[in-house]
């Protein structure tokens, strides 16, 4: 206690600041999606849309992402793992997406081995990094995603594949750093993963942690991330 | 997509404009009937009047009122929703924010704010379709029978064993319910062994406790604590074993901790202000009891015993220097409160004004003598049992306040009633040495045993005679009365005997004055509707 009294804890006002700012979005979007409803298909459909749309995700997916790092370090990010149907997680993802994909025409599947279990994690900290992911992917990807999920050596294996131009060489190559946290000067991207390792690393099963793995090419020969859940 | 048509929906938001706008993604969704409520308390009240299939329930509707986690606690204990209906928890934030106080009840879903309708709709589907697949589980929840629960997830296993882990849960419970403690057992050491969840640690814990194993608790909870740090349900068991095991001053220290991560918490700070009092921490009993009663306002966790707590603490945090201008207000308060709020509750009004008497007691001797006068004379016409706990309390402010004679004479009433509980005769111990009230029950306490004996020995005419005899030395002992009470009823199911069915009523009658949060009020029921029923 006597630290606090001590002075501001700015992580905390920023963490506050982006707290609040978050809700603002919220608002914001909230209206744009009640106005656009009102306007016809014609009205509706215009280029400028597509830009709104992702970069109201957008912005929404680095607020989510700046709080949950906050919540990281101060250990305030309690892991509530329950057991989610794979087809229904991804499914809920591109729902939450479907605006944004369609105003880019772009088409993203998903294929969900019929013989996967049931996924054992925290719905909404996965739910984070793999929504990081995909607007990730929109935004590189030509025309399509497609996430596949499978069992491999007991773990779930989900995959977010796109058909864009794939992670640059050198972000695969040092990938281990920028999940340690070393290399931040590369921006969101390098922040980004390493909330996601965090956050798949605290995913454990007798001994075995969650992971991520980032690799060029798969079946659409862009960008493939991989969260590997035990 | 789904009919939604038929469906009952209700959105309770404090946001007009959240309302609106998700009432029009369901009405885009072919939703016909949509209702609206912008606190817990009107939602509640809607619950009441129509079945809903659908609530969407905003999390956080401001300060000082009802959040959702408490309407959701309340429409299930009140079973005012149905177990196939469908609650979504509406957060502003991702839900791992708010560390949600209570898991014992948890919504089928969270939505986080913003949502599309895109996102809306799937969410629905997929939880109407795991309802269907789970319907004979929740409508055997509805009926209450947690044999057909178990024969239902059994069922499902079987057919499609992957949805076992879906199962896992309704199946524990069904088994606590059904007291099948052993199996119960084993299988949560299974489910922690693959894969812990907090609900599972919370459930080995609490069942450990319930078996009197309070060493392998306290262990079960360590692990629990250490795997999910940031669950305050898990540090509520640890308490509970710690206190168990009798060590109270780390039992308080531990609850500290769950309060930081989650304040919200009435039944949490009340035990926490508890365990402060016990050890003479009057600062913190008097903070953890001052956030359980303004909490409590909206809880139905809300309990006379907090507001008394509250004002004990208060009063011995002044000590001897007496009471400040704030202090005393606060106490006014919370006394008057917590007698209005209990009227027809006897034994708040006797200690409300014992209470408020020690709180003047150096201020204003007058008033604190008045005070007491009146409730003893409450007390003497008083009815009803007060819990022991209650009766020790009273004891020791008729004492400081001058009425030793009064309050060994409460201590009396107390050993008869409750003389068969060793803790109880502790607490009356360390009040007195005097033996007429210490010994007088010994001679009841050996026929009683002797009861037990015979009744399990299969001889109820001998079984019915000693307790005959122990309860005419002990008029008032609840353990003795319950014994011959059941004695009887069980000698007239193959035997009908008018008299002795008297004696049996007459016994439960007195029995009845016992309080209602006793944990013999249950077998008290049951009894009470086989001599009284049909």
């Amino acid at each position: 206690m006597s630290k606090k009294d001590a002075g501001l804890d700015f992580s905390m006002v920023i963490a506050s600041t982006v707290h609040d700012m978050k809700n603002s979005l919220a608002s914001l979007m909230q209206a744009h999606g009640q106005w656009q409803g009102r306007l016809s298909d014609e009205q509706k459909d215009t280029p400028e849309r597509g830009v709104i749309d992702y970069e109201f995700a957008h912005l929404n997916g680095m607020m989510v992402q700046l709080l949950g790092l906050y919540k990281l370090e101060v250990n305030q990010l309690p892991l509530r793992p329950e057991y989610h149907e794979m087809d229904d997680f991804i499914e809920a993802q591109l729902a939450w997406h479907e605006e944004v994909l369609n105003s880019r025409a772009l088409v993203a599947t998903f294929e969900v081995d019929s013989l996967c279990p049931l996924g054992f994690f925290d719905r909404e900290l996965i739910g984070s990094v793999v929504a990081n992911v995909i607007i990730n992917a929109i935004r590189f990807a030509k025309q399509s995603i497609l996430i596949t999920v499978r069992e491999e050596d007991g773990q779930v294996v989900i995959v977010i594949n796109d058909d864009g131009p794939g992670y640059p060489a050198d972000m695969i190559e040092f990938q281990f750093d920028h999940v340690q946290g070393i290399n931040q000067v590369s921006g969101s991207t390098g922040l980004g993963l390493y909330f996601a390792a965090q956050i798949a690393g605290r995913h454990q099963r007798n001994g075995v942690c969650g992971r991520i793995e980032l690799a060029n090419g798969g079946r659409l020969g862009g960008g493939m991330f991989s969260l590997y859940l035990p | 997509m789904l009919a939604y048509n038929q469906k009952k929906f209700l959105i309770v938001d404090d946001f007009s404009d959240f309302r609106s706008s998700v009432r029009s993604m369901l009405r885009e969704l072919g939703v016909k009937e949509v209702d609206t409520a912008d606190t817990g308390e009107q939602a509640l009240k809607m619950c009441s009047q129509k079945r809903y299939d659908f609530v969407l329930h905003d999390f956080n509707l401001g300060d000082g009122k009802k959040n959702g986690q408490h309407v959701l606690e309340d429409l299930m204990v009140d079973r005012l929703l149905s177990h196939e209906a469908v609650f979504i928890m509406v957060t502003a934030e991702n839900s791992q924010a708010m560390v949600m106080s209570a898991l014992e009840w948890e919504p089928d879903a969270y939505l986080t704010k913003p949502f599309n309708r895109a996102g809306l709709a799937q969410r629905l589907e997929k939880l109407v379709q795991r309802k269907t697949m789970l319907k004979p589980i929740l409508q055997a929840l509805d009926r209450g029978k947690p044999s057909e629960v178990l024969a239902a997830c059994v069922a499902l296993t079987t057919k499609d064993p992957r949805y076992a882990p879906l199962c896992l849960r309704y199946k524990a419970d069904a088994l606590r319910d059904l007291k099948q403690y052993e199996p119960l057992e084993a299988f949560l050491k299974s489910i922690l062994a693959d894969r812990p969840t907090p609900w599972a640690y919370a459930a080995l814990g609490n069942l450990l406790l319930k078996r009197n194993k309070a060493t392998e608790a306290q262990e079960v909870f360590e692990a629990a604590v250490k795997a999910f740090s940031g669950m305050p349900i898990l540090y509520d068991g640890l308490a509970e074993a710690l206190v168990a095991r009798g060590d109270v001053v780390r039992a308080q220290k531990v609850l500290e901790d769950a309060v930081r991560i989650s304040p919200l918490a009435v039944r949490r700070q009340t035990l926490l202000g508890k365990l402060a009092l016990d050890n003479q921490d009057f600062d913190g009993a008097s903070r953890a009891y001052r956030q359980a009663v303004s909490q409590g306002q909206f809880s139905r966790f809300k309990n006379p015993e907090t507001n008394l707590g509250f004002a004990q603490a208060l009063i011995s945090r002044g000590g001897d220097q007496g009471l400040d201008a704030r202090t005393r207000v606060e106490i006014n308060q919370t006394l008057g409160d917590v007698a209005k709020d209990n009227g027809d509750d006897q034994g708040v009004q006797v200690r409300a004004r014992l209470m408020k008497a020690s709180s003047v007691q150096h201020s204003d001797p007058e008033m604190a003598a008045k005070l007491t006068a009146e409730a003893m004379g409450r007390l003497q016409n008083m009815d009803q049992f007060l819990s022991a706990n209650a009766a020790l309390a009273v004891a020791t402010q008729l004492k400081s306040l001058g009425h030793a004679d009064a309050g060994a004479g409460v201590l009396k009433t107390c050993a008869e009633i409750y003389g068969d509980d060793p803790v109880v005769m502790q607490g009356i111990a360390k009040q007195t040495d005097d033996p007429a009230i210490l010994g007088a029950n010994k001679a009841a306490i050996d026929l009683n045993i002797q009861g037990v004996r015979s009744y399990k020995g299969g001889n109820l005419a001998e079984a019915q005679d000693f307790f005959r005899r122990a309860l005419a030395l002990q008029a008032k002992n609840i353990s003795i009365a319950l014994n011959l009470a059941q004695a009887l009823l069980h000698s007239l199911a193959t035997a009908p005997d008018a008299v002795k069915l008297e004696e049996c009523r007459a016994c439960l009658k007195m029995i009845g004055k016992m309080p209602s949060d006793d944990p013999r009020f249950e077998r008290f029921q049951k009894l009470q509707s086989k001599a009284f029923g049909a």
